[in-house]
């Protein structure tokens, strides 16, 4: 059975929970699927097929811009996503990722045991992403943990053991790959683990397209359903808006989506 | 030089004050021959030299001229009717017999462009402004391909040329060298013979992994102290990531 997975387990200034309701309904409009919700806390919104209640597990400080402050960011346990799923080929969301459209849909039919996005990009074109899409001070090329599609199978299998080891030591890793940032980073685990199945080729499948992103400083609104609109300013200061319609994307400013979901839900 | 076998692989090594590059082509015949045992490599030096990793010791034909000057000679000593010349300072880190393939039906591939250890195009221009400038054809002579043909014999012929007389050649370019590197002779000739000649469309021939501090991102010249390597024997890995085809490691002691 195919389903989707989402993490959610909030902190003071994020109810990632609400925003994972909002994007379920989302993801059973678009996908058709089944949605699982992992979490730390006893949730009853029917909107869930399933809720795995677990330890929010590691948990670190990350700056996000958009609130102006470090927050408590309770991202250990995406590793133990193969053995929480109960789905036979699992659909790995982020609870900010916004499903516009059935592209996913796509995932499903490859004939691939793991999939994920390896290159990411500002849909206002504002901003360059070629920072973002690598990590440490050699510039490792990144594997983005935001959407990964995984059936149940030994590569699978192999990828999320080796997250977890990765996660477990992650001191190590972080002097290995001379990354700066002491945060923990699901993608940046994903990346090194892809490394450690394949033989450390970089030769690994990805999703076949872009995961379109939308960053923090750009203010967000939904105008319709699946239709949003991102207003940015540009370099000589010019307010500028597009629109995005049927669109998935990444939506990195936690706080725009919050306000969206919080009036809609 | 008769004809001695069909293929084969020809490394120039002729040892300067400071460098020695009869050391760093017997690591490269190795490791050719730990994917490639059966493989036929000869080594172009000057004086008394012998390694069983070389099939054949040629001396240079027309003697030592000094520097990167030898390189038009290579024609002459190879004794291979198919010839894969390589810069003694690289290692092969993966299978490269299927190059053979590749270039049978041509008569000279000269490389183009390079890598770093991602296995991603360099993006970097800081070494190549001469090229840029005088829109010369972005090729790396590390690997270059030759079977015995005309096209072949004129090549080597315009290289020797464009070498015996820089001094006219260079008023031709924008920023010229004081000196003539072999790539930007090898770029000059190939301009005046037809780049389509001479290389293969971009993206298609192999090239290798250049670790020059500009194309890698380091923060010195040597990168042996920055980043993590690990010889695998056959093979090596830079930071963990595999490296495949040919790896120009540039710091000329480091397997020494």
């Amino acid at each position: 059975m195919n389903g989707a997975l989402i993490f959610a387990f909030n902190n003071e200034q994020i109810d990632y929970v609400r925003m994972a309701a909002w994007s379920a309904r989302s993801i059973h409009r678009h996908l058709d699927i089944p949605v699982c919700l992992v979490t730390d806390v006893k949730v009853d919104d029917t909107v869930f097929d399933r809720v795995v209640q677990t330890a929010a597990g590691v948990s670190t400080s990350r700056h996000f811009s958009d609130f102006g402050t470090n927050v408590i960011w309770h991202n250990g346990s995406r590793a133990n996503a193969y053995e929480l799923s109960p789905w036979d080929t699992t659909l790995v969301l982020d609870a900010d990722y916004v499903v516009a459209s059935n592209n996913l849909a796509t995932l499903f039919e490859l004939d691939q045991d793991f999939l994920a996005h390896n290159h990411a990009y500002d849909v206002t074109g504002r901003n360059d992403f070629s920072g973002l899409n690598c990590f440490g001070r050699h510039r490792m090329p990144m594997w983005w943990a935001t959407v990964m599609m995984f059936r149940r199978s030994k590569q699978a299998e192999l990828i999320f053991d080796s997250m977890t080891m990765i996660r477990d030591n992650w001191q190590h890793y972080r002097n290995l790959y001379g990354n700066s940032q002491g945060t923990f980073r699901n993608d940046h685990a994903l990346t090194i683990a892809l490394g450690i199945v394949d033989g450390h080729t970089l030769d690994h499948s990805a999703i076949p397209w872009s995961l379109a992103s939308l960053t923090p400083e750009h203010e967000l609104q939904q105008t319709d359903a699946d239709t949003f609109r991102v207003d940015f300013t540009t370099d000589n200061n010019k307010s500028k808006w597009i629109e995005l319609c049927g669109q998935d994307f990444h939506a990195m400013g936690k706080k725009t989506l919050g306000d969206i979901v919080a009036s809609t839900c | 030089m008769p004809v001695l076998a069909e293929r084969g692989y020809l490394i120039p090594a002729v040892n300067t004050d400071t460098v020695d590059y009869l050391t760093c082509a017997v690591q490269l015949a190795k490791s050719i021959r730990q994917w490639h045992p059966t493989a036929n490599i000869s080594v172009v030096t000057v004086g008394n030299y012998e390694d069983p990793v070389f099939d054949h010791v040629i001396a240079l034909p027309y003697g030592d001229l000094g520097g990167y000057v030898n390189d038009w000679q290579m024609f002459a000593a190879s004794p291979y009717r198919q010839t894969i010349k390589l810069e003694a300072d690289m290692i092969a880190a993966s299978p490269i017999d299927h190059w053979w393939t590749l270039f049978e039906h041509r008569d000279v591939v000269i490389s183009q462009g390079c890598r770093n250890f991602y296995d991603q195009p360099a993006q970097s221009r800081f070494y190549r402004k001469i090229f840029d400038s005088n829109q010369l054809p972005d090729v790396y002579n590390a690997i270059t391909y030759w079977r015995l043909s005309h096209t072949a014999k004129e090549f080597f012929d315009l290289v020797r040329s464009i070498f015996e007389n820089w001094n006219r050649f260079k008023k031709l370019l924008k920023f010229a060298e004081e000196e003539p590197s072999t790539d930007v002779v090898y770029a000059i000739a190939a301009l005046i013979i037809g780049p389509e000649q001479v290389t293969l469309p971009a993206g298609l021939g192999p090239n290798m992994v250049h670790m020059k501090r500009h194309i890698i991102g380091t923060g010195s010249n040597d990168w042996t102290q920055e980043l993590v390597w690990e010889l695998t024997n056959p093979g090596v890995r830079i930071n963990t990531v595999a490296q495949w085809g040919l790896f120009h490691y540039q710091v000329k002691d480091w397997l020494q």
